[in-house]
């Protein structure tokens, strides 16, 4: 047990490690993060729309298009000089693979995710009446259920002569409970609605969560193998 | 099954499954009792909901073929996989051409975000990327890996779909079949129902049958053309 925590830890070690040197995927993700935030001011009418009244599905809509630009790129790290079939070789888990891989991207759209919400705060002049902890855990948990969807078929993608033009389709059927849940999540806790109103997004979400988690974790084998 | 039976069998359950076809639409056009609330177009339903009940059959199909075909590796699972995902494509069409057709006039509007009908529509989505997943890959086992990784996480995410998109209220007609105070259709209705569910499932199966012993010849041609380019030595390999 020990063991398999360090594969998963060196996995995700070894993929921040990279993108912290070149930025790749950070800095794309970012900029098209703030990007998008300036194109919904003019897409909107703000004298018909109150922005922050609609925020929360915007923020949503935007850590989804980001996150499936950096996702897609997950195994493309591996792609020069057949690096995978050198980490397929190594003496670790699959399951270890794929969940170190959905560390280090659960992380770096954790960052992203903290930077919509200041930069929707900024722009929309959003406040956060409920707990700042609860919107902490929300995010979160919707994060990692999408990047645990997301590793998988990037994987799939990658795979694929399609490349990352099959992600979204792939990806955004599934996205459903994700979309609606953590939106509703994210609004109640953005105005300050009742703390028991945020339940059942929140056991949704986890339920999202824990399932992708765990067929991905089963599943993935099947997409690495050759 | 030898090919001849498979055929043999797939015919028979066409023959049955048109018989039942001409026969319910006798009934939808002359004997069923016309619906009081919406009128005529209450008919289409007979056609709705039986291709719905076979959209949803054929992805558990889908979905079973592929946990299985990845656990035992074993060719025909994932032949029949394709063949009940080809199927249920063409019966989720179907749903999904003849609920805005219904909805236009019983709810007045062509589409709505009812949640049964979303649901529908994100199967045949799935459904599409299944083929899509399976078109672009060049080896042939990763393509049928990947296809039941799609096909098995897009079963397990149904339930989760369905119940976010019944989060909105629904103006989807409530259950009349299966309730536990019995059915509370009309007797004439239910028969209708019940006959255009059998001929829909036949000819699906049917269908189902066809392309899984066309997929099975296409795998045997490929065998024969690879056994010309490169003989080796020992028995060819059956399909």
């Amino acid at each position: 047990m020990t063991a398999w925590i360090w594969a998963v830890w060196a996995i995700l070690h070894k993929d921040l490690t990279r993108e912290f040197r070149t930025w790749e995927r950070l800095v794309a993700m970012a900029s098209f993060a703030i990007l998008t935030a300036i194109l919904f001011n003019y897409a909107l009418d703000r004298t018909e729309v109150d922005p922050a009244r609609i925020a929360s599905g915007l923020i949503w809509m935007t850590v989804l298009f980001s996150g499936l630009l950096g996702l897609g790129r997950t195994f493309h790290l591996e792609e020069e000089e057949d690096a995978l079939v050198g980490l397929l070789l190594t003496p670790i888990p699959r399951e270890a693979l794929y969940f170190g891989k959905v560390a280090a991207n659960a992380v770096l759209l954790g960052v992203i995710g903290g930077l919509l919400l200041g930069v929707f705060g900024l722009f929309f002049g959003l406040e956060v009446r409920g707990n700042p902890w609860a919107l902490a855990g929300v995010m979160a948990l919707g994060i990692v259920g999408f990047t645990a969807v997301g590793t998988l078929f990037s994987a799939i993608s990658a795979g694929t002569t399609m490349g990352e033009s099959l992600l979204p389709l792939l990806v955004f059927p599934l996205l459903v409970p994700l979309i609606l849940f953590g939106g509703r999540a994210t609004a109640l806790v953005l105005s300050g609605g009742p703390a028991e109103a945020l339940g059942g997004p929140v056991r949704m979400l986890g339920a999202f969560a824990v399932l992708a988690l765990v067929t991905g974790g089963l599943l993935f084998r099947y997409v690495v193998e050759e | 099954m030898s090919l001849r039976m498979i055929r043999w069998t797939a015919l028979t359950l066409a023959t049955a499954g048109l018989v039942l076809a001409v026969l319910f639409h006798w009934q939808v056009f002359f004997r069923v009792p016309t619906e009081a609330s919406m009128g005529l177009v209450q008919r289409i339903f007979y056609i709705h909901a039986p291709a719905a009940w076979v959209a949803f059959l054929a992805f558990g199909i889908v979905a079973l073929c592929s946990a299985v075909y990845l656990w035992l590796g074993e060719a025909r699972l994932d032949r029949a996989a394709l063949a009940a995902a080809e199927g249920g494509f063409v019966f989720t069409t179907i749903v999904l051409l003849t609920g805005p057709l219904w909805g236009k006039i019983a709810w007045g509007t062509w589409w709505t975000w009812e949640p049964r009908l979303t649901l529908t529509l994100l199967l045949w989505f799935i459904y599409l990327s299944y083929f899509l997943v399976r078109g672009a890959t060049e080896n042939p086992g990763r393509s049928q890996r990947f296809a039941a990784v799609v096909g098995i996480v897009g079963a397990l995410n149904i339930p989760l779909i369905h119940i976010s998109v019944l989060w909105f209220r629904s103006l989807h007609p409530q259950p009349v079949v299966v309730r536990a105070d019995g059915p509370s259709l009309h007797p004439d209705m239910l028969n209708t129902l019940l006959t255009a569910m059998g001929s829909f499932t036949l000819l699906f199966l049917a269908l189902f049958l066809l392309r899984y012993s066309v997929e099975r010849m296409g795998d045997r041609a490929d065998a024969l053309v690879r056994e010309q380019l490169h003989p080796t030595p020992g028995p060819t390999p059956r399909a």
